[in-house]
C-alpha cells in the first residue's frame, strides 16, 4: 500500500494525460479503475523496478483488453496505442524528486482543502485523532465528521488525478460551496 | 450506458466507503457490506484500492507533529483508527517492532490479504477481541493473520504464541495453521506456541484436534489439562497431561512468567523472549541449576537478583544486558 502511494499515485496526472492521446475521454475512469484492480492483486513489487513505467504498461495492457473485448476493433485503434510509445520512458530526474517529496505533496493536498475539511483532516491525519474524538473537539457529532472525511477524500482524489494542481476546479465541479455546507451539516 | 453505474459515482462511492471503514471498519457487519459493494465489479474494487491508498499515505502527514516521533503504525490492511491507536511506537521499540515484521511482512495482494493482521513487538502482550467474539491473547514478538470466512474462522500463525478463547460456532471450525501443522475448535480455549523444533499446543478448555496438512489420518484430539507437541520431523503428534505446566506457562497472559523447577537456562531463554535487554549465562554449569519463583516478564532485573540468592552466583546488570555468572 504504501508502495503504490509512494510509486503509482503521483504518476496518475501522467497517465491519464497520455491515455487521452488514445481514448475517449468517456472510457478513461473506467481504465485507470481498472489498472489501480490489477495494481491491488499484485503479489509483490519487488520486481518492479520503476512503479511509473509499471503504472503506464499496465494501464495500456487494459486499453487493449477492452480493444479486444470490444470486438469491432479498428486495426488502427490497436496499433494507435501499441505504438503511443512516450512519457513512459525513464522519468526525468526533476520528476523523480517530485515524487519523492511526499510528505510535501502530502502536505499540500490537506492544505489544499477547504477551511473546516482542513481541520478534521489534520485532527485525524496529523494528530491521529479517531474520527469520533474529532468529533468530540469539535463539537459535532460523527456524522458530521464522516461526511467531512468523505467529501475530502473526493477533493483528494480529484486533486490527485489532476496532478494536484486544479482543486480549485475540482471544487466548483462538486458543487462544494461554503454557505451551501454550512447550512446543511451545521446541526 | 445509461444502465451502467458512472465512473464517477464509483469514485465518490469509494471516497465515501474509505471515509466510513475509518470510523466503523472494526465492525464485522460493516466489512461485510463493503465485500458485498466489493464483488463482482473491478472499477470498484480499483477504485476502492485507489482511494485507500491515498488515505494510507495521508498518514505521512503524522510526522509534522510538534516533537513526536515518527508514528509506527502495525496495523496494515483493514487498519481504521481503531488499530492505530492500539500501537504507536517510537524510537527503539518501533526498530524492534520493524524487525518483528520480518516474521510476517504484509502481503500486497489486497483483497486477497486478511481481514486483520496482528503483530507485537518484544514485551508486548496484547489481548484483541476477535469479530467473530472470541477473544486473542498475544505474546511477546508474534505475527497472525485473521481470516474469517463464511465456514471458516482462519488464523495463520507466523510465529511467536497466542491463546484462543474461542466462541461457539458449530458451522464455522475456528483452525489455527503454523506451517502444516492445524488446530481446530469450536467452542474452546487453547494456546498456539510456534518453536524453532515444532509446535506446542496447549488446552485450557473443552477439546481441540491437531494435525499436519497431508497426514489427515492422524488427528489427535487433545483435551484440557493436555498438551501437545509436533516436531516437524516428526509424523506422531505427541500427548502428554500437564494441567499445572499449562497454567505456570500460560501465566504471560497476565504478564507473568512462572518458574517451578526450570532450569535457570530455560528461565533466561523466557525473559529473553520478553525483553530487548537480553540475559547472558556466563556458565554452564549455572544454567543446569533448578529455580521455583514467578516474575513479570518486563523485570529481568528482578529475576536476576533472585537467581543470585537463589543460586549464589553474581549478576552484573548494564543499560543493555545483564551477566550472570557463578562468582
Amino acid at each position: 500500500m504504501a508502495w503504490v502511494g509512494r510509486e503509482i499515485l503521483p504518476h496518475e496526472a501522467d497517465v491519464r494525460a497520455w491515455l487521452l492521446r488514445t481514448l475517449d475521454p468517456d472510457d478513461l475512469e473506467d481504465v485507470i479503475q481498472e489498472t489501480y484492480c490489477q495494481i491491488a492483486g499484485l503479489k509483490g513489487v519487488s520486481h518492479i523496478a520503476s512503479g511509473r513505467a509499471y503504472f503506464f504498461t499496465a494501464a495500456r495492457s487494459i486499453v487493449l483488453m477492452r480493444l479486444r473485448r470490444a470486438r469491432v476493433v479498428s486495426i488502427e485503434s490497436v496499433t494507435e496505442i501499441e505504438n503511443t510509445g512516450i512519457a513512459m520512458d525513464e522519468p526525468t530526474p526533476e520528476r523523480v524528486v517530485a515524487a519523492r517529496r511526499e510528505l510535501e505533496r502530502v502536505q499540500r493536498l490537506i492544505e489544499e482543502l477547504p477551511d473546516r475539511c482542513r481541520r478534521i483532516f489534520e485532527l485525524r491525519k496529523v494528530d491521529g485523532l479517531s474520527q469520533r474524538e474529532v468529533a468530540e473537539q469539535l463539537g459535532v457529532t460523527e456524522f458530521v465528521i464522516g461526511n467531512e472525511v468523505a467529501k475530502g477524500m473526493k477533493l483528494i482524489l480529484q486533486s490527485i488525478a489532476d496532478g494536484d494542481r486544479k482543486t480549485a476546479r475540482a471544487m466548483a465541479r462538486m458543487g462544494y460551496d461554503e454557505r451551501a455546507r454550512n447550512s446543511t451539516s451545521d446541526q | 450506458m445509461s444502465e451502467r453505474e458512472t465512473a464517477q459515482a464509483i469514485n465518490d462511492r469509494a471516497a465515501e466507503w474509505v471515509a466510513r471503514m475509518d470510523r466503523e471498519g472494526h465492525d464485522p457487519a460493516v466489512r461485510a457490506e463493503l465485500k458485498a459493494w466489493l464483488a463482482g465489479d473491478d472499477r470498484r474494487r480499483g477504485a476502492y484500492f485507489r482511494a485507500k491508498v491515498a488515505w494510507n499515505m495521508l498518514d505521512r502527514a503524522s510526522v509534522l507533529r510538534a516533537g513526536q516521533p515518527p508514528a509506527y503504525e502495525v496495523a496494515a490492511a483493514g487498519g481504521g483508527w481503531f488499530s492505530r491507536r492500539r500501537v504507536i511506537l517510537g524510537g527503539g521499540a518501533a526498530a524492534a517492532a520493524a524487525a518483528a515484521l520480518v516474521v510476517g511482512l504484509p502481503r500486497m495482494d489486497f483483497f486477497a490479504a486478511p481481514d486483520e493482521q496482528i503483530q507485537t513487538a518484544i514485551g508486548e502482550i496484547r489481548r484483541v477481541p476477535l469479530s467473530d467474539g472470541s477473544l486473542a491473547a498475544v505474546n511477546t514478538q508474534t505475527a497472525l493473520d485473521v481470516t474469517m470466512k463464511p465456514k471458516l474462522r482462519q488464523i495463520a500463525l507466523k510465529g511467536g504464541e497466542a491463546w484462543f478463547q474461542v466462541a461457539k460456532d458449530r458451522a464455522r471450525p475456528f483452525v489455527v495453521e503454523v506451517g502444516d501443522v492445524r488446530v481446530r475448535a469450536v467452542g474452546t480455549a487453547f494456546s498456539v506456541r510456534r518453536e524453532a523444533n515444532g509446535v506446542d499446543v496447549q488446552v485450557t478448555e473443552g477439546v481441540v484436534e491437531v494435525w499436519r496438512v497431508g497426514d489427515e489420518a492422524n488427528i489427535r484430539r487433545v483435551a484440557a489439562g493436555t498438551r501437545a507437541f509436533v516436531a516437524p520431523d516428526k509424523a506422531v503428534v505427541s500427548v502428554a497431561a500437564a494441567s499445572e505446566e499449562i497454567d505456570n506457562a500460560l501465566a504471560w497472559r497476565t504478564g507473568q512468567l512462572v518458574f517451578d523447577g526450570d532450569t535457570v537456562a530455560e528461565a533466561v531463554a523466557e525473559f529473553n523472549r520478553y525483553n530487548v535487554r537480553k540475559i547472558e549465562l556466563s556458565d554452564a554449569a549455572l544454567g543446569q541449576k533448578k529455580m521455583i519463583g514467578r516474575f513479570r516478564t518486563n523485570e529481568p532485573d528482578a529475576f536476576a537478583h533472585a537467581v543470585e540468592i537463589l543460586t549464589d552466583s553474581r549478576a552484573v546488570i548494564t543499560a543493555d544486558r545483564i551477566i550472570l555468572s557463578s562468582d
